[in-house]
């Protein structure tokens, strides 16, 4: 089954539209009937998009959704979703792939915050970048993503992976903030730089192939090692939490 | 004139000896009458069990301390989530929900009124705001002394009339309601990093001690002419072996008002805890309630904990502190200058672990020990223990050996040899159950004679109707019933009007707050005292004339005038 939305153009484009009905189940299970929301006001699925269905799918994984238009607003698509295949062809709005668990989504743009929030399996691949809080956890829990994969193939914001408590992250491009903060278990790696990383990390694995800004001074420094061919500094820590975590970094620089 | 006739009501009014009685309850204007005309709205309660409704003598849903549990948790708000409907506005949270989802769910279980455990003086506006939005329980506030340092300082140059005098000044500056102790001392020394571990320590800087400061406030309390006696949160709260302080402080307190207690010690199952680390804690309830049966001048409250996610809050800062070294979760930790100070954190009760089951039997077993029911009030510290909506699953428990039996058998394996709950044989009554959760509060927070807790002639029409007939129902053998039932009654009625029928809350209602006015005169007045003036401007980081709550403050409220003997 092939459903192809097109956000139709919109007199005011920066309303979000709450679209937690595009996955793959939604379409496998019943095509009429859907709505989304903007603000409190229920629309049907067609006010906001040109709705196309070719063919009939005998799983959930032969669901394909395409998404075109500007969907940089349309949140919450992908959330809980259990299996099939989203595709983005632009921007797409915050918590996409929220508590997915299986199958895959690709945006070949940017990502807003939130992308794959408390992930439990699955593949998201962003060809752009992604907001804060990529492949993070809901504020307050202490387990985030659980299991899965996100890969970012620009930069991430700030918070990217925290409480990551499974699965893996790749940020090709650089991180914000305190990226791995919290983190717990998994792995997160990122090719470029990013700042006070794996604050408060309390188990997993973290790479950085760059540089990381005012690093942490509560990691111990055990020593060079080489992963992969390349020469990183591995930290243990973070010991102001009685952390099992380990840290692996290119090239570090503490708060002056 | 608005006039309401409840018909057949299976009536249980212990203050007024009632128990089990079929008969009707005319209602004009709000207050409770002999009887009305026949134009009267009609409610027939048909044999179902009708109680006034039910008081809580200590909890914490609103003030600052509170609200700052909401919003180090954020994860508590995805549970409890109820969407708007009708005159209800949507809520959320399980431990520390909004205040209209505390509101709501009190006013299902037929709870009308309730005692807010801990309002720090300093920070009183935040309770009052939140007392506003609290629509359907009267609120009163237990304000916090147990740092204060004017107080202390008069402690300690031995002026009892100056203690009183400050203590009255303070509850009518800022509408409180009783005197509060938390860790008497101790949190004040939490504030330069210490704690007192025993009744006979000397606060820091102040050189007087925790004994020094109950036996003191307990004189003043009783020199103010207060409705309620001093609320205390013992020294030494949650650590093993803590039942000799506990003991010891009760031997502190003289019988001296023949109307209520001298003294309210509450959460009492945190305080009750024999052996000398975790490894060996086990309880004693038995002489805690030995001691309780032999001094009819102490009422207690449970503090029962019962099993699952909770957040643990209190102005025991240090107290807070080691449980966060236990946990190493997320804590928070606050000073309010010169007063008091509090913590957070959240906790998960697991019935594997054997500390946590014998806590949630020590609780039991206080209730079940204590001879007199009018001594031993139901209360989980809400939400310190429990939420409050495991109420009904603690009535049950206390009503139904087998449940008792059946629950125990899920708890840690090791629990029976740490206490003595299997042996006890008692299930308490409809009527037990009555006293301890609206009549005895009542009684201990003096506020009977303000028409709570009973439903004599001239009493506030406050009244809770459970879907339960006691005639037909073995509470021993249906537990189940009786967690149904008290989860949810058929009506809640608050100043004569049916404010929550069958869990939807029919009305936006419009609460009470109630608070204290001791008549001073000039020339103790602490209005016109220069040195506390003097010391209040130079300490504070507040001038002393922006410090009392302004009536806007208040919405509807009563204050009840005591005249001080001073
Ligand atoms: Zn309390």
């Amino acid at each position: 089954m092939k459903v192809t939305l097109e956000v139709r153009p919109r007199r005011k484009p920066h309303l979000p539209i709450e679209a937690e009905k595009i996955v793959p189940r939604t379409f496998f299970e019943e095509t009429d009937g859907l709505s989304v929301f903007r603000g409190n006001k229920e629309l049907a699925l067609e006010e906001i998009f040109s709705v196309a269905i070719e063919g009939e799918a005998a799983s959930v994984d032969g669901v394909e959704i395409t998404i075109l238009g500007d969907s940089s607003r349309i949140k919450r698509v992908g959330e809980y979703m259990d299996g099939g295949r989203i595709h983005v062809m632009g921007d797409i709005g915050m918590h996409c792939g929220n508590f997915m668990s299986a199958g895959e989504i690709v945006i070949d743009g940017n990502a807003d915050a939130w992308l794959g929030r408390e992930m439990r399996g699955g593949t998201i691949r962003c060809h752009g970048s992604a907001g804060d809080f990529c492949a993070a956890g809901y504020r307050g829990e202490k387990r985030g993503m659980r299991g899965g994969t996100v890969e970012v193939f620009g930069d991430a914001g700030d918070f990217t992976a925290e409480t990551l408590a499974g699965g893996t992250v790749i940020v090709h491009g650089n991180a914000g903030d305190l990226a791995g903060v919290d983190m717990k278990d998994g792995v997160l790696t990122i090719m470029g730089d990013t700042s006070m990383a794996c604050a408060n990390m309390s188990g997993g694995r973290a790479y950085v192939h760059g540089t990381v800004y005012d690093m942490i001074p509560t990691f111990r420094n055990i020593g060079r090692e080489t992963v992969g061919g390349d020469v990183f500094t591995r930290f243990a820590g973070d010991i102001a939490n009685r952390g099992k975590g380990t840290l692996f970094i290119r090239n570090y620089k503490y708060m002056d | 004139m608005t006039e309401l006739l409840i018909r057949n009501a299976c009536v249980i009014d212990p203050i007024n000896d009632i128990c089990g009685e079929i008969m009707d309850i005319a209602v004009r204007d709000g207050k409770i009458v002999e009887s009305v005309g026949s134009g009267a709205e009609v409610i027939d309660a048909g044999g179902s069990l009708t109680m006034p409704g039910g008081i809580d003598a200590h909890t914490h849903v609103c003030g600052t301390k509170v609200n700052f549990g909401r919003y180090m948790s954020p994860e508590d708000m995805r549970a409890g989530r109820t969407a708007r409907r009708g005159h209800m506005h949507a809520t959320s949270g399980y431990s520390v929900p909004t205040t209209y989802g505390t509101s709501y769910r009190y006013s299902a279980m037929g709870y009308t009124t309730a005692l807010e455990g801990a309002m720090a003086p300093l920070e009183a506006r935040h309770t009052h705001e939140e007392f506003a939005y609290t629509p359907l329980q009267d609120m009163m506030a237990n304000t916090l002394f147990d740092g204060n340092w004017p107080v202390m300082q008069a402690i300690h140059d031995g002026d009892i009339k100056r203690v009183a005098a400050i203590v009255g000044w303070t509850l009518s500056a800022v509408k409180g309601f009783a005197i509060k102790l938390t860790n008497p001392g101790g949190t004040e020394a939490w504030g330069w990093g210490k704690d007192v571990s025993s009744i006979r320590d000397v606060v820091p800087h102040f050189e007087v001690t925790p004994a020094e400061i109950i036996r003191a406030m307990i004189e003043a309390n009783e020199m103010l002419n207060l409705p309620h006696s001093v609320h205390l949160h013992c020294n030494c709260l949650g650590k093993p072996g803590n039942y000799e302080t506990t003991l010891e402080t009760f031997d502190l307190v003289p019988n001296t008002n023949d109307k209520r207690q001298s003294l309210y010690a509450t959460h009492v199952q945190f305080h009750a805890y024999g052996g000398s680390s975790w490894r060996d804690i086990c309880s004693r309830s038995e002489e805690i309630c030995r001691a309780i049966n032999q001094k009819p001048q102490i009422v207690m409250d449970m503090g029962q904990v019962m099993f699952g996610k909770t957040t643990t809050m209190t102005a025991d800062g240090p107290m807070e502190f080691n449980l966060y070294r236990l946990y190493h979760n997320k804590w928070s930790n606050h000073d309010v200058e010169l007063e008091t100070g509090s913590g957070i954190i959240p906790v998960y009760y697991n019935r594997k672990n054997l500390v946590n089951s014998i806590m949630w039997a020590i609780g039991l077993e206080l209730a079940l020990l204590t001879d007199n029911p009018w001594q031993c009030i139901l209360a989980t510290d809400n939400p310190n223990g429990a939420p409050f909506v495991k109420y009904p699953e603690i009535i049950a428990l206390l009503m139904s050996k087998r449940y008792r039996n059946g629950v125990f058998q899920t708890v840690h394996p090791d629990t029976e040899h740490n206490v003595p709950l299997a042996a006890l044989d008692r299930e308490l009554t409809w009527k037990e159950i009555a006293i301890m959760t609206r009549a005895a509060p009542a009684k201990a927070l003096g506020i009977v004679d303000i028409g709570k807790g009973h439903l004599g002639e001239g009493a506030d029409a406050d009244i809770a109707i459970y879907p339960l007939n006691i005639n037909e129902i073995d509470p021993a053998k249906a537990p189940e019933e009786v967690i149904r039932a008290f989860g949810q009654t058929d009506y809640t009625i608050k100043r004569g009007r049916v404010v929550c029928c069958r869990g939807t809350c029919m009305v936006d209602g419009e609460n009470t707050t109630i608070w204290v006015n001791p008549r001073i005169s000039e020339n103790h007045s602490m209005d016109h005292d220069p040195e506390f003036a003097r010391n209040f401007d130079k300490n504070y980081t507040i001038r002393m004339r922006n410090y009392p709550v302004q009536e806007e403050y208040l919405q509807r409220n009563l204050c009840i005038e005591t005249e001080a003997r001073l």
